[in-house]
């Protein structure tokens, strides 16, 4: 009974750990910029602590770089279970414009299991609290894939191709 | 009847002081201009944290044994004191002295948890405490001797009420001022929050701490500080008394409420000392104690 | 006076009140000139790739499946919004628009694909072939290279100059004495 209230309790309470993985400092700014009175995100009951054992998600923002991907390894298997990671920013979410460089390994994804992402360079602090209450459920997604076509073919050249490269075999449409 | 006013008070500190702690969050978010969480945040934070899971990283059985050692400490300490104006049967069987040394308890057991931490952070947080401790508590063990002086005897009755009971005297009143001040070192608001859960500093000496260990230690701090609220509003107002023990009860827990919002604008209008400067306002505290207390031994 | 003027600071916040904006509940519009998520116009586009080439974070991919068609797929989970890409295009078919509100728990979300119709050479009766023929791309690249949509990512193939012997040599090499030699 009593892990029942806690678990409805989860989203009403959550702490927040930010873990900087090599960012610009843009996404962390913008991160402080939430908890000021302007954007006050403690209405929600988040708070800002400062060890991953209190905490309850994780904020990662910058490309894990070499160097940090031990240190953010380390500091998400410090946090008690159950546990989320926000990856802020578009470093965070594929790595940046960084994502093929030397010294960096690629977003947030290959470090930790990211629950969310909130794209952005830095992501404006309306959008960090849109992706907070889109994890805590008081909004809906608005993003989205689009597709756009200019003509439409009868073929699917698209799985025809794919299939060449992929597999080397040549696709065939059967003419019904 | 006395046997079930101990079990209301351990109900009523247990269940008020997560609303006590609401309220001053929620005054210090008004004070920044911003709209603060809502005031029954800090139950959502004590079942939230109740439910996550414990992980034991120091492995040592001191790590393992202050939370709950600094809980019953304060549990103790509940059941004791005489809320509402009236002895209850557990606090005619002690007096100010083991008050005293059960609040002490609570603290030694903060330290005892945060040293065997090992870690670094966490050993800074206990030594600024352990100052903090050493520098503070006498305050309050000199506010129950000059009401045990004024009420003459050592009695739990006598050391909270009697300071303000015979009529207030000039000892009553310095001693006010002295104990104000340390109030906000005893709930470890600003300007003296330096060793308790000062986040934006250092961690703390919580900082190992997670899960329902970690709530045990909150709400441990959040009793005590209304154990120390309820000092000052029972101890030095004497107009609250109304004579019947629900009537007691119920102003008494309304000038707990008056001293927490004041302790909160204090606290949100005042930068955080450090731990040098705070050790020189303490000694004047003490001083300023020890004066009192000689006044109402001579009987002023 | 310390007194005095903790009083009159309390006073004082009294008066702008509660500053919050109550924002996911209340819709908040970006700044003019705000730069959010591109958004390619498919009637205005014509392929020319400059997008692609001129993508800091190699977002935007182009891919030739076949003759006539080639894909555009516009990857947003590196995009830093520079606004490059609506810059450098001829036909001024990229607008960046003022969606900000991007976060998903999916990174396949914020994704645009183009299929567009490539039209034949009138002599020849061929397309442009972008992979091989184009000049822009083998300035300043070792290799040749195609841009993958499976992998959202650009691959580097080794150019047909690279001789292995000549690579294992300069591994090799080892300082002279200092004998002279």
């Amino acid at each position: 009974m009593l892990a029942k209230l806690a678990k409805k309790c989860f989203p009403r309470s959550l702490w927040v750990y930010h873990c900087n993985s090599g960012a610009c400092n843009g996404c962390d700014i913008e991160i402080l910029n939430i908890l000021t009175p302007y954007y006050d995100v403690e209405r929600f009951g988040i708070k800002l602590v400062g060890s991953p054992r209190h905490a309850d998600v994780m904020l990662l923002s910058g490309a894990v770089t070499r160097p940090t991907l031990p240190l953010v390894k380390k500091a998400w298997a410090a946090m008690p279970a159950p546990k989320l990671v926000f990856g802020i920013g578009s470093c965070a979410t594929g790595g940046g414009c960084w994502f093929d460089t030397y010294n960096v390994t690629g977003g947030g994804a290959t470090a930790v299991p990211v629950n969310y992402y909130i794209p952005g360079c830095p992501p404006r602090p309306e959008a960090i609290v849109y992706g907070v209450a889109l994890a805590l459920g008081l909004v809906d997604k608005k993003a989205a894939p689009v597709e756009l076509k200019q003509v439409e073919f009868p073929i699917d050249m698209y799985e025809r191709n794919k299939a060449w490269e992929e597999r080397n075999v040549i696709y065939e449409v059967l003419n019904t | 009847m006395s046997v079930v006013a101990v079990f209301v008070n351990v109900l009523l500190f247990l269940l008020l002081a997560p609303l006590f702690e609401g309220v001053m969050r929620k005054i210090t978010a008004r004070v920044q201009s911003r709209q603060g969480p809502p005031v029954v945040q800090p139950y959502f934070d004590l079942l939230k944290l109740l439910g996550k899971d414990r992980v034991d990283s120091a492995r040592n059985w001191a790590f393992r044994l202050a939370p709950p050692a600094a809980f019953a400490s304060i549990l103790a300490v509940a059941a004791l004191v005489p809320l509402g104006s009236k002895v209850n049967a557990l606090g005619a069987r002690v007096d100010a002295i083991t008050l005293v040394y059960l609040l002490t308890l609570g603290g030694v057991s903060v330290l005892l948890g945060a040293l065997a931490s090992r870690n670094t952070f966490a050993a800074i947080g206990a030594s600024r405490e352990m100052v903090t401790m050493v520098m503070v508590e006498p305050v309050l063990a000199m506010t129950l001797l000059v009401g045990a002086a004024r009420g003459h005897s050592l009695g739990l009755g006598a050391a909270v009420f009697g300071a303000s009971a015979a009529g207030y005297g000039l000892s009553t009143a310095v001693m006010l001022a002295a104990y104000a001040v340390a109030l906000q070192a005893f709930v470890a608001k600003q300007p003296f929050d330096i060793p308790e859960a000062e986040i934006e500093v250092l961690e703390g000496p919580f900082i190992e701490y997670s899960g329902p260990d970690y709530a045990l230690f909150r709400w441990y701090m959040m009793m005590k500080q209304m154990v120390y609220a309820w000092l000052f509003a029972a101890g030095f107002l004497p107009f609250l008394r109304t004579g019947s023990y629900v009537g007691d009860l119920l102003t008494q827990l309304l000038g707990t409420l008056l001293v927490f919002v004041a302790i909160a604008l204090v606290g949100s209008t005042n930068p955080r000392l450090r731990i040098d400067q705070a050790v020189k306002i303490y000694a004047g505290l003490i001083a300023v104690a020890l004066v009192a207390v000689g006044l109402a031994v001579a009987g002023l | 006076m310390w007194l005095t003027s903790k009083i009159k600071q309390v006073l004082m916040v009294a008066r702008p009140g509660v500053v919050t904006l109550k924002y996911p509940f209340e819709p908040r519009p970006a700044p003019e000139g705000f730069r959010g998520a591109p958004h390619w116009d498919h009637t205005k586009c014509i392929g020319c790739g400059g997008c692609s080439n001129h993508c800091p974070a190699r977002t935007i991919m182009v891919r030739d499946l076949c003759q006539e068609i080639r894909v555009l797929l516009y990857d947003g989970s590196r995009c830093t919004y520079c606004g490059r890409c609506a810059d450098v295009c001829p036909e001024k078919a990229i607008a960046m628009t003022d969606r900000f509100e991007q976060a998903t728990d999916d990174r396949a979300d914020v994704t645009e694909t183009l299929e567009l119709f490539m039209l034949t050479c009138q002599r020849c009766g061929r397309c442009y072939d972008m992979e091989t023929k184009n000049a822009i791309d083998k300035l300043g690249l070792t290799g040749y290279r195609y841009d993958s949509l499976e992998a959202r990512t650009v691959i580097r193939r080794a150019t047909d100059t690279f001789r292995p012997a000549e690579l294992e040599r300069t591994e090799r090499y080892e300082r002279p004495d200092s004998t002279g030699d």
